[in-house]
């Protein structure tokens, strides 16, 4: 009960307090009220009957002494005349007292004085003549004996001429000689009497005799009708002597009204004296006063109703108030204050709240002040931590740089280097003309052999030199993994066996299967890791063992190439995957080389997100483990079946060599595309002028112009369908790279041409998705943003969420016109600022892509300026929709 | 049963009733239908007496000395207003039984509720026309005997009323006159055998019982006319000492003044049985008070009882009227006995 009470409080329907008041008060009034009235009612109801009836029986009683006194009065005054003393009065005499008896009682109609013997001596009447000494002896007459026997005789009553009713009174003289005097009483005297007795406002008396016949009665008609009354069960019981009943009687009267009667007995004449009263007449104070209690009650309900309404509301408003308050403190509003005006508890109660949300706000102030004060020192340490993080970048880019530059020396010397070797070899080739001795053909082989040494040791540096400068990009397609570890193992066979080594191939059979990937870095990572362990072997031999691991989304490729060499120093395992580093330096001298081997193989592996380690003891051996992941190949590859393409496409093939343009032509044939052929690059420009060619594939080395030239004339012939053109070399330096760019060359299909490469090149009709590449890499760094979070909070976070938005749109169409119009000075600053606001929100790649930009801006072409501006684009797209995903989801 | 309107009820009949009249000829109908108990009722009354007879009149305003002032009187009080629910219609006979015939079918044309007759011949006229029109007579000294009604305390017909005088009352007559005029030798009874009761009879018996008991000679004076009183009443203004006694007589009180005048003339004492007697001279009156006693019935009877279920009313007070200044003037002293008895005694 009082828990649902409690909860009935907690959900605070309005009102629900109010009405409890209101019911209980209510309630309450009317109980008591009812109670109350109730027995005021019934007690007074009660009472009242009582009062009625003993009123009514005063009445009868009166009435009945009224009646008596009547006749005691008529009786008296014969008495006084029988009483005279007989020698005051002759007949005469007698006579004249009688007469003015008469005249004193109209009731008294006749008076007889008889003497002692019953013997007439005057007789008086109104009717007919006096007679004085009759002497008529009536001495047996009832009267006479009646008087005698007792001091007054009440004869019965008789009716004269039928209707009138008349009684017989007589009484006795004193001494010895007594007189009787005898007098008749008209009764209808008493009717004046009785129809003067005022019973209530509509009630009457009546009188009845003691033989029941009504006498007197205020209505002419029943009095004169002598009714007889003996029938009725209350004057039976009355004449029988029974006393009236003490509430009255309640009976219908002889019009048939209902009425309380009662009665009361004449004394002396044993007569009965009805008193009726009609009960609408008798009980109407009492139906009055219940109407008025009614009444009264109702009017006291309604201010009983008013009263609580009253009381119920002052008693529940400041509740709500305080309700209202607490509720409103509860949700942060502090400043409220509670004006309850009661005087009482709940004012006080009030106060307290009051007090407390005081209390409350001066907390609240400190903590906001104290959170305040602890934001700013985190964004001081925070600025601090972001001014070592630029200046640390900054020392990294200028390392960066600086190592660009030793690869870009390289490249370069080395690339420089190659052109005059190339003439140092030829002219050692032409130098043996047969006629040399033997110590100059001795010493011609050994020269030629050291400049081919040379052009081996520059070569590893220009490759090493592309993967430093991060030029080195995949070609992926579908090739098959056994048919290329068996390649590699073919072809490096012989050198082990021409060293007298052992070389194992234990290829197992989940190898046997087509995957995607780049064959071609792959297949240099072996015949590095071969050619190494051969090179570091002097006795003994070579295993080589090859295992595909099937994963879900691709192939995992696990090779191991161990050898019985001279092993490598644990300290030695990891430096020997760095530049120019060999095992010991006199390793060096004994087994040449550039130390570059293990360096770029360990960066193709990363190139292709693979890992490579090594085990060795020195001594016993090395073992290196060449884990890759690959790509699934396309269904069909393993098979040898082509897919059929997307859709024909009309390809322009350009070739000065004939051999190149029906092996192409035969590719593309085969590959279901429609083949022209050019064989050099004014033809193509004119072919590509009045026919329209979806791709066209540029070999770039042909004699009357490069293919790059004409790529660009191609390009600038404004054809309404530029079509795609893709370059056909074994040259895939960065210069060269860069100027493809520039003539808006995309794709480069290295010689010779693989069916599967060509195929992916043509039909790869979008330049590379970025967004999704890079959607693969980790864009922010969640650590970073959630530390940020923390510090900050989310809403400044939020905030910096839409700035960063906002600026990075500004700043990336910044740098998109700025590329368009060659301001390198423009991109670098914008880059800068990208940079920094990418950077505040962890979006790591897109800073350090910023970074990058910034710094080769000022050596970046145009092309390369708009290149770097669609890259940036796409990642700032990818970037803030990444961080968009990860606000939502964390938010 | 008696029903009682209230007298409050008499106004707003009186409104409906102007209603009524606007409604003109078809209020009739209305009336006929259903408007009974406000209905102009129709109270008629039939005399012997001249309808200039000061006795006709009738004063609005006071409790009546008359009997038709009375009536209307007592009506008021019954909440019967002449002319607002009543009518009230009189007829006289003017003592004559040729003028009597013409009255009663006048009255009976009226269609009446009720008709108060004021003697028994114009009584026994009224109810030998109609057996269904109430009858309530105001004087009858013998209804039984003159076959009115059956018994006194049912009546049964169409008829009730009041007695007057009993028989006895000749002696009662007899003996106060003779205490008047003690030396009397003879009494003289005028009377008209054709108005009064059993032609005389009735109270003869008494009168004549009595004055055997006195030695007093008893000479019947009957009269038919007018014209004859100056003669019966002149016989005994000679020796030897005469008295007259008047019996109750409607004759004798139409020709009340002229027999008064001849009494005065030759200086005979007379007793009368009506104080009207009284009231134009006369020496002496005893008799039954004239209540007002007719308008309780004709009430009654006009909320419906039955007129023969009315007992007859006997007189409950008598009173005797003595003027001494007529004594004086025919020379009588008035006893003690007479003073002692008299109600009223005018000089």
């Amino acid at each position: 009960m009082n828990e649902q009470a409690d909860q009935g409080h907690l959900r605070t329907p309005p009102g629900r307090l109010f009405r409890k008041y209101l019911y209980s008060i209510v309630a309450l009034a009317f109980a008591a009220l009812a109670i109350t009235t109730g027995f005021d009612v019934w007690f007074s109801y009660r009472e009242q009957k009582q009062l009625l009836a003993a009123i009514q029986r005063e009445q009868a009683a009166s009435a009945a002494i009224q009646i008596g006194q009547f006749v005691g009065q008529i009786e008296n005054q014969i008495r006084w005349l029988s009483r005279l003393p007989p020698e005051l009065s002759t007949n005469e005499d007698d006579r004249l007292n009688a007469i003015r008896l008469l005249r004193l009682s109209p009731a008294i109609a006749e008076i007889a004085e008889l003497d002692a013997q019953g013997r007439e001596q005057v007789r008086v009447s109104r009717r007919v003549a006096d007679r004085v000494g009759s002497k008529t002896d009536l001495s047996t007459s009832p009267a006479f004996r009646g008087a005698n026997e007792s001091r007054a005789y009440y004869g019965p009553v008789y009716f004269f001429g039928d209707t009138e009713p008349f009684m017989t009174l007589a009484t006795r003289g004193t001494g010895r000689q007594p007189n009787v005097v005898v007098a008749e009483v008209n009764l209808r005297f008493i009717w004046d009497l009785v129809a003067g007795i005022r019973v209530g406002n509509t009630g009457k008396a009546y009188v009845v005799d003691r033989t029941g016949v009504l006498i007197a009665h205020p209505d002419l008609w029943p009095a004169l009708r002598r009714s007889d009354l003996t029938g009725h069960a209350d004057v039976r019981a009355a004449l029988d002597g029974v006393g009236p009943p003490s509430g009255g009687l309640v009976r219908e009267d002889l019009s048939g009204q209902r009425v309380l009667s009662t009665y009361a007995t004449v004394p002396s004449l044993g007569w009965l004296v009805f008193v009726e009263l009609p009960l609408s007449e008798a009980y109407a104070p009492i139906y009055a006063s219940i109407g008025r209690s009614t009444f009264l009650l109702v009017a006291l309900l309604a201010i009983a109703v008013l009263v609580s309404l009253w009381l119920s509301r002052r008693m529940t408003v400041p509740i709500q108030i305080l309700t209202q308050g607490a509720r409103r403190i509860g949700s942060g509003d502090l400043g409220l204050r509670l004006a309850i005006r009661t005087g009482d508890e709940l004012e006080a109660l009030g106060d307290q709240f009051n007090r407390m949300a005081a209390h409350l706000r001066d907390s609240y102030a400190t903590l906001e002040g104290k959170v305040i004060e602890r934001t700013s020192e985190l964004e001081k340490a925070r600025d601090q931590a972001l001014a070592e993080h630029d200046a640390a970048e900054r020392a990294r880019s200028i390392a960066v740089q600086a190592n660009e530059t030793k690869s870009r020396f390289l490249a370069v010397v080395s690339h420089e280097l190659r052109t005059p070797l190339n003439g140092v070899m030829g002219v050692l080739q032409l130098l043996d003309d047969g006629n040399l001795s033997e110590v100059q053909r001795r010493h011609l082989a050994t020269a030629a052999a050291s400049g081919e040494t040379l052009i081996a040791l520059v070569d590893a540096i220009l490759e090493y030199a592309r993967l430093e400068a991060s030029t080195e990009a995949l070609e992926t397609r579908d090739f098959r993994l056994d048919q290329l570890i068996e390649a590699a193992a073919d072809l490096m066979r012989p050198q082990a066996f021409d060293k007298g080594l052992t070389f194992d191939l234990a290829s197992d059979a989940t190898v046997n299967i087509a995957v995607h990937g780049d064959p071609v870095r792959l297949n240099r990572i072996l015949l590095n890791l071969i050619g190494n362990a051969i090179k570091f072997t002097p006795r003994g031999g070579i295993a080589l063992t090859a295992a595909a691991e099937q994963l879900d989304k691709h192939v995992l490729l696990h090779i191991t190439v161990r050898d019985t060499g001279i092993g490598i120093a644990p300290d030695m395992h990891e430096r020997i995957f760095e530049d120019f580093v060999q095992a010991d330096d006199s390793i060096a001298r004994r087994f040449g080389g550039t130390g570059l081997g293990l360096a770029i193989a360990r960066r193709l592996t990363r190139l292709m997100r693979g890992e490579l380690t090594v085990k060795s003891t020195p001594g016993a051996g090395s073992t290196f483990t060449l884990d890759v992941p690959l790509g699934r190949a396309a269904s069909g590859i393993a098979q040898g079946a082509l897919p059929p393409p997307s859709r024909q496409l009309n390809v322009l093939l350009v070739d000065d060599d004939p051999v190149n343009c029906e092996v192409g032509e035969a590719i593309l044939n085969r590959l279901g595309h429609h083949p022209t052929i050019a064989r050099n690059g004014a033809s193509a420009i004119e072919l590509a002028r009045d026919q329209a060619f979806d791709v066209i594939l540029m070999d770039l080395h042909m004699p009357d112009m490069d293919g790059v030239e004409a790529a660009s004339r191609i390009g600038k012939l404004g054809l309404p369908k530029r079509p795609r053109i893709i370059a056909v070399t074994a040259d895939v330096s960065t210069l060269a790279r860069e100027r493809l760019a520039g003539a808006g060359i995309a794709k480069v299909v290295s010689k010779p041409i693989l069916i599967n490469a060509l195929r992916e090149a043509i039909e790869d009709t979008q330049d590379e998705p970025a967004a999704a590449q890079l959607a693969a890499g980790a864009l922010i760094d969640r650590h970073f943003l959630d530390d940020q979070k923390e510090l900050l909070g989310a809403a400044q976070i939020a905030k910096l969420h839409h700035l960063l938005q906002e600026t990075s749109d500004r700043l990336i169409e910044d740098i998109t016109k700025a590329a368009a119009a060659g301001d390198r000075k423009q991109l670098a600053r914008s880059a800068h600022q990208l940079g920094s606001a990418a950077g505040a929100l962890g979006l790591v790649r897109l800073f350090e892509r910023c970074r990058e930009v910034e710094l080769a801006a000022p050596s970046m072409s145009p092309p390369e300026c708009q290149s770097a501006a669609r890259d940036l684009a796409a990642l700032q797209k990818a970037s803030i929709s990444a961080l968009d995903d990860l606000l939502a989801s964390a938010g | 049963m008696t029903e009682r309107p209230a007298p409050a009820r008499v106004v707003p009949a009186v409104a409906r009733r102007d209603l009524l009249r606007l409604a003109g000829a078809t209020a009739a109908g209305w009336l006929v239908l259903g408007a009974t108990p406000d209905r102009m009722r129709i109270v008629a009354t039939l005399t012997a007496l001249p309808l200039d007879d000061e006795l006709t009149k009738r004063s609005m305003t006071e409790a009546a000395t008359t009997r038709l002032g009375g009536l209307i009187a007592g009506l008021r009080q019954r909440g019967w207003v002449e002319g607002v629910n009543f009518r009230f219609e009189i007829r006289s006979s003017f003592g004559g039984p040729d003028r009597l015939k013409t009255a009663v079918q006048e009255l009976i044309d009226l269609k009446p509720d009720v008709i108060l007759t004021g003697s028994t011949v114009e009584t026994a006229a009224v109810l030998a026309a109609t057996k269904a029109i109430p009858i309530v007579f105001a004087t009858s000294n013998d209804p039984v005997g003159n076959g009115f009604v059956e018994s006194l305390a049912r009546p049964g017909g169409n008829v009730t009323g009041f007695t007057s005088s009993t028989a006895e009352m000749g002696s009662k007559w007899f003996q106060l006159i003779k205490e008047a005029v003690p030396d009397m030798a003879r009494v003289g009874v005028l009377f008209n055998p054709a108005s009064t009761p059993r032609a005389g009879r009735f109270f003869l018996d008494s009168l004549e019982q009595e004055a055997a008991t006195t030695g007093v000679d008893v000479v019947l004076a009957p009269i038919g006319k007018a014209a004859e009183i100056d003669g019966a009443i002149s016989r005994f203004c000679e020796p030897p000492k005469a008295a007259m006694i008047s019996l109750v007589d409607s004759f004798l009180v139409v020709n009340r003044q002229a027999i008064v005048a001849a009494t005065a003339k030759y200086r005979v004492p007379m007793i009368y049985p009506f104080h009207y007697f009284m009231d134009a001279g006369g020496l002496m009156s005893y008799g039954p008070t004239l209540e007002v006693r007719s308008a309780d019935y004709v009430d009654l009877i006009l909320r419906g009882t039955k007129a023969g279920d009315l007992p007859v009313q006997s007189p409950r007070k008598y009173e005797l009227l003595i003027n001494r200044t007529v004594a004086r003037s025919l020379g009588l002293t008035i006893p003690f006995t007479l003073l002692a008895r008299a109600d009223e005694i005018r000089e």
